[in-house]
Formats: C-alpha cells, structure tokens, sequence
C-alpha cells in the first residue's frame, strides 16, 4: 500500500487537524542526507525491484471515527502510472468516492455532490496517486532536507522535509532504527480550506515481498480517525472502467 | 468530506425518558465521576475558545464534581452533568441518557406518537399537520385543532412557565413545542389521551393510538437514532416543493431534491420548506446549496474551530436550478437548517419566508461516556456569511409571515402562499 495513498485516505473523509511538533535540532552535518533516508526507507520496506514488480494493488480495510462511534467499509484501487480510486461506506452517509485518472482528479459524495480538484488540490492528489511513489519520489518533490531528529513514539526519527513541485511541503519522520516512515504531517488544501494532518503509521506487516502499514490514524481538528488494512493484493484485475472520471464529475466538466 | 454533524441537543434530550431512580452501585458511581471527567475535561480542551468566555471553568469542576459524589441516582448525576454544561450558556451541549439508545430500538420506546405536529400560536398548543395515515388522522384530528390537555394535564401553566423563562431566547418557540410533542410522545401501540377545541370551538376528547414515527430509522455513529422523512411536489405546475424532517440519510435526502429538481426544470421558483427542521449533519448544507447555484467559490459561513478554520463552501451541481428560491422557516428551524438558510439568503441566494429560527446553530459531535450515556458537544463557532453568528440570534426572514390558527381550519398555510406570491411576481 502506498505509504502517501494511505494518508489521502484519511483526507478525504474529514476536515482535518494538526498537532505541531518541535523537532530536536541537531547540526545539520551530523545528519544523513534526505536521500539516503528515502533509500533506506524503500530497502527496509522490501526493495526497489520488489516495488518495481508491481503494476496495480487493491486494498480493503475500513475507516472510522472511533470517538463519534462511525465507522465504514474501505476499498481502494491504484495502477500505473498515476491513477486511483477509493471508495468509503458510511452507515449514514453512504458512499463517498475520490480518485483520478491521472488527467482529472475529482470526488464524489451524496453529501457534497461531484467535485472537480483544481489547483493545489489537485496537485496533491496527483502525486497522492502516483503509483510506488516511494521509488519515484524524485519525480514528485524537487526537494528534500533532513531537518532534525524527532522522537515519535519513544523512537528516534529523522524529520524529512519534502518540497513539491507544486503544493505545501510534506514532512516525514523516518524511524533511526528500523528505517520505517513512522508519521507525516502535511497541510491540505482544499475547499474547505487548509488543514494540517498529522498521521501516524503503524502495525507493519509483509504484503508479498513488501511492509505495509496496515494502521494509520490521524489528528484532525480534535477527532482521530483511523484506517486498517485488511487486505492488499497486487497486480490484480482492474475493471476497465475503474479509473473513468464519473458521469456526475463529467457533466461538471462540460459546463467548463 | 466534512463529517461533522448539525446539532440535535433538544430533540435528543427530549429521546430520553430515564426514570434514574435506581440507586447507584459502586461500579456506576465510579463510570459516572469518569464521564464527569470525561466531559470536563472534553470542553476544557476542546472548545473553541480556550478561555471559555471567562467562566472559571476548574471552579465550576470543584463545585459539581462534590455534588456528582453526592448523587444517590443515574438522574441526579445526569442532572449534576447536564448543570456543569448549561454553565456555557451554549446550545449543543447536552447529556443524552443512556436509555435513548436502548428504547428507539425497543418495544417499549417513547418513539410513538399519534402523528401531530404543533406550535404555540398565541400561547395556544395548535396542530399545524397532521400526518396522513396517522392514528390522529383516522381519528379526523385538524391542523388548526387547540390542543389544551394531554392525559388529564393541562398544557397551560407548563406552556406559561416557559414562556417566563425564556420569554427573551430565540429557543423559546422550539422548546415550548417540544414541551408538546413531548407529552404525546410513547411508547408505540399505546393510548395519549388528548382534549382538543375544533374548529367549531367544540372540545372534543379523543384516545389516539400512538404509531412509529413517519419515515425511515436512520443512524449515524452515536447519534440517538432519528426518523427521516424527505417529500416533494408541486405547488403549482410551475412551483416546486420539498420538505424534509431532518438534514439525515444524504442518499436518500439528495435524490428527493434531484427528481423534484428534474421535474421542475422550467418551473418559476422553487419552495424548500424547513420549518420544524432540527438540523442534522451540517455537510448536506453545502451539498444542499449546490443545487440552487451555478457559482463556484460561494459559501454558506464559516466554522471557527480552536485551531482551524472551515469554510462551508458550496459545491455546484451541474445542472443547478437558478430561478427564484424561497426558503421556509420558523422557530423549530435549527443548526443545520440555519447554516443553510442564513448562507443562501446572506448570499442573495434565496428568500427566507416565515418566523425567526431557533437561533442554535454551534457545529457539534456525539461521543458516548463511559456510563453509556450520550454526550453532545460543540466543536466551532458558525459566523454565517454575511459576517453574524447565528447563536442566539437566528434568521431573520425577509418576510415575516406567522401561522394563524384561523388560516389553518381554512386550510391555508400564509407561509406557503407568501412564497408563491414571490416567486410569481418575479421576471422569468
């Protein structure tokens, strides 16, 4: 499962919040460059060749509100080079879809009706999308700095500043020891306005030949949410029409 | 996707119905000083504004916590709960009993009723409709019909003590037709005795069955469960109308307003009637909105959290209705349902008709306390988009047009007529 996807997972599904954190500064030559960070990273989780076998993945799990007592089902496709598609199911609110084709990114829900990304927005969710965005992140950010070291979870982690090409940075916390992206924080931007997102990942468990994060949960505007990851199979069979842009979002789209 | 919900603190205080009389166990003593806590702590770090208005907010811990330790019954710790919150002076905070849950899904629940709505009308309880199908409507009960006693009690005093006490709120109408609705709530399958003056001037004394509630049970998280109903039709060939219970089920709610939009592509104008309307999840506002605009950037107002900002943005659907839009609302109007109307007509959008709303209108969540009891919370400030909260203060109609009683035995309803009128004379 792609480590940024998980996180859009959560974004998708409510206005979002952030916990500030103060990094523990240490002399920035006493630091490993960002890149070795980001490779160590992609060989703790399986390897670039074991990455690069994969074309497409399928993930099921659910999401919830565990406070607010709701809670739905998950299901998200993703496929080269940079299209996706999640699909939520609220008991309640019922179905809230999200995803691109790699040209137009777009949601839709009963609640809020089709909408067509632009902008930052829509930047953020293609690079959300990219497929093994942890091998290819030189594609996505034209930046990236260690900062410092931070202690999440009682562990030491290099803090990772990444810098897109368009859009607010990303910061990753990448754990000393084991070398495994323990938490991001980010600001999204959307409609609503901008949110930061603190999300923290946990429960790494192999998925073929890769680690996978199947726990994620999320500070955002004094609710935690939280994904689990029942399922992930890759290279499956995609319906072809998986990754279309919806009727609804289209009829927006013609009106342009 | 906003998740948040709308507020419903009156309609789910008035779900619970516990006698409290048990005498406490050590072990609930101890859940109910942990929901204290609980609570206490949750508007201490969680409200939007840290100083909590100036109240002394570890005082007010002090106080209540001696007297929660001092509760013989789950009632009076509630009630101990229920005085920490009420020292906010805010709507949507509330304790929603524990037996709300349980009886909406049982049996012996108070979610009957004989399918009568009701305002006070001059200081009078008058049906203002009566559901079709319903015990009352077998029975020929009228919207216009008085009603002066329910079970043998007079309505009166209780009516005239809220009126004393909240004779300055804009809660004033809600709570009083609560205090209606209420009474001839029950269990479903049981009698409500109820003495009505008809229109003749008549009394007339009728046991109505008390039935399910109209509509569909829906549920979201731990929100009490609530009944949800949408409607539409057409006042004229070329009017639209729908209305809807509550701001709930957004599959079923959003479809209601797509057929009736459909149908009504030429139409004149279009009527949405949210009069009664408790609010619910506080997204479908926006969602709601974009049916009635083409353009982009709008917003309804703006949710002021500790930390964050949310504008209520409006979506545009493809194919929105731009003709005249007349939005209805009267004091049982609330939260989700002012979010919605004080947005359009701040934005120009729309033309409200009616009486002022309830004025409580705080963006809210629903958790459950350790005891099992529900606990509704405010999360953000709403400023509306013409730059004034809608707290305490409501919407204000661009024409204020009241329910009669007379209007009702002739089967008019001046709200609804004012409206057209509106839309008719506008320019095609």
């Amino acid at each position: 499962m792609n480590r940024h996807f998980t996180g859009r997972n959560l974004a998708l599904a409510a206005a979002l919040l952030v916990t500030a954190s103060g990094a523990r500064l240490a002399a920035a030559d006493d630091l490993p460059k960002a890149e070795a960070i980001l490779d160590k990273f992609i060989d703790a989780t399986g390897g670039k060749a074991a990455y690069q076998k994969h074309h497409n993945e399928m993930a099921t799990g659910s999401m919830a509100v565990p406070a607010n007592g709701i809670s739905g089902s998950l299901t998200v496709y993703h496929a080269e080079p940079d299209k996706s598609y999640t699909e939520i199911n609220i008991e309640g609110v019922g179905k809230i879809m999200d995803g691109t084709d790699g040209k137009v990114a777009w949601s839709l829900s009963a609640i809020q009706g089709p909408h067509v990304k632009e902008g930052v927005e829509k930047a953020d969710a293609l690079r959300s999308a990219r497929f093994n965005a942890e091998v290819n992140w030189r594609d996505l950010y034209k930046q990236a700095q260690t900062t410092g070291l931070e202690s999440v979870d009682g562990k030491d982690c290099y803090k990772v500043v990444l810098t897109p090409n368009e859009g607010n940075p990303v910061t990753h916390y990448y754990d000393k020891q084991s070398s495994l992206l323990m938490k991001t924080t980010a600001t999204l931007k959307n409609p609503l306005g901008e949110f930061p997102v603190e999300s923290m990942l946990s429960d790494y468990r192999k998925e073929g030949e890769i680690l996978v994060p199947h726990k994620v949960s999320q500070k955002a505007a004094g609710q935690e949410y939280s994904i689990t990851i029942d399922t992930v199979k890759y290279n499956v069979e995609i319906p072809k029409d998986r990754f279309d842009v919806p009727d609804e979002v289209k009829a927006l789209l013609n009106k342009k | 996707m906003l998740l948040r919900v709308g507020a419903l603190t009156l309609v789910a205080a008035c779900a619970g119905f516990a006698d409290g009389k048990d005498t406490l166990t050590p072990a609930a003593r101890q859940l109910n000083a942990d929901s204290f806590e609980y609570v206490w702590k949750t508007v201490r770090d969680k409200h939007w504004d840290p100083k909590l208005g100036g109240l002394d907010w570890q005082a007010v811990h002090d106080e209540l916590r001696a007297k929660l330790d001092k509760s013989t019954t789950m009632e009076e710790a509630r009630q101990t709960m229920r005085a920490m919150l009420e020292r906010l002076k805010q709507t949507h905070f509330g304790i929603v009993a524990a037996e709300a849950y349980e009886e909406l899904d049982s049996p012996g629940s108070r979610e009957g009723n004989p399918g009568i709505d009701v305002r006070i009308l001059a200081g009078q309880a008058v049906v203002t409709s009566v559901d079709a199908d319903s015990p009352a409507a077998a029975r020929g009960v009228k919207p216009g019909w008085q009603i002066v006693r329910v079970d043998g009690k007079e309505l009166a005093p209780a009516l005239g003590r809220i009126q004393e006490s909240f004779a300055k709120s804009t809660l004033l109408d809600l709570i009083q037709s609560r205090a209606v609705t209420s009474r001839l709530a029950g269990a479903a399958g049981t009698p409500v005795t109820v003495d009505f003056v008809n229109g003749a001037g008549e009394p007339v004394a009728l046991k109505l069955d008390r039935a399910r509630p109209r509509g569909v049970m829906a549920r979201l998280g731990h929100l009490p469960p609530m009944y949800f109903w949408a409607e539409s039709r057409a006042l004229r060939p070329d009017i639209g109308y729908v209305r809807f219970d509550i701001f709930f089920e957004p599959e079923q709610l959003m479809k209601t307003v797509q057929a009736a939009l459909q149908s009504c592509r030429e139409c004149r104008g279009f009527v949405i009637d949210l009069r009664g309307n408790p609010g619910g999840i506080g997204g479908l506002a926006m969602g709601l909105a974009g049916w009635f605009t083409d353009r982009q950037g709008l917003q309804l107002g703006n949710m002021y959290l500790r930390d964050n900002t949310v504008k209520f943005a409006v979506f545009p659907r493809p194919e929105p209705f731009r003709g005249p839009l007349a939005i209805l609302v009267d004091g049982c109007s609330a939260s989700t349902s002012e979010i919605f109307a004080g947005g359009l007509k701040d934005l120009d959008r729309a033309r409200i008709f009616g009486t002022r709303t309830a004025g409580a209108a705080l963006p809210s969540v629903f958790e459950r306390l350790p005891n099992g009891d529900g606990f509704q919370y405010a999360i953000a400030n709403y400023i509306s988009q013409g730059g004034k909260p809608l707290e305490g203060i409501g919407v204000i109609p661009d024409e204020e047009v009241k329910l009669g009683r007379q209007a009702l035995l002739a089967g008019q309803d001046p709200v609804v007529d004012a409206a057209v009128s509106w839309i008719l004379k506008q320019k095609n």
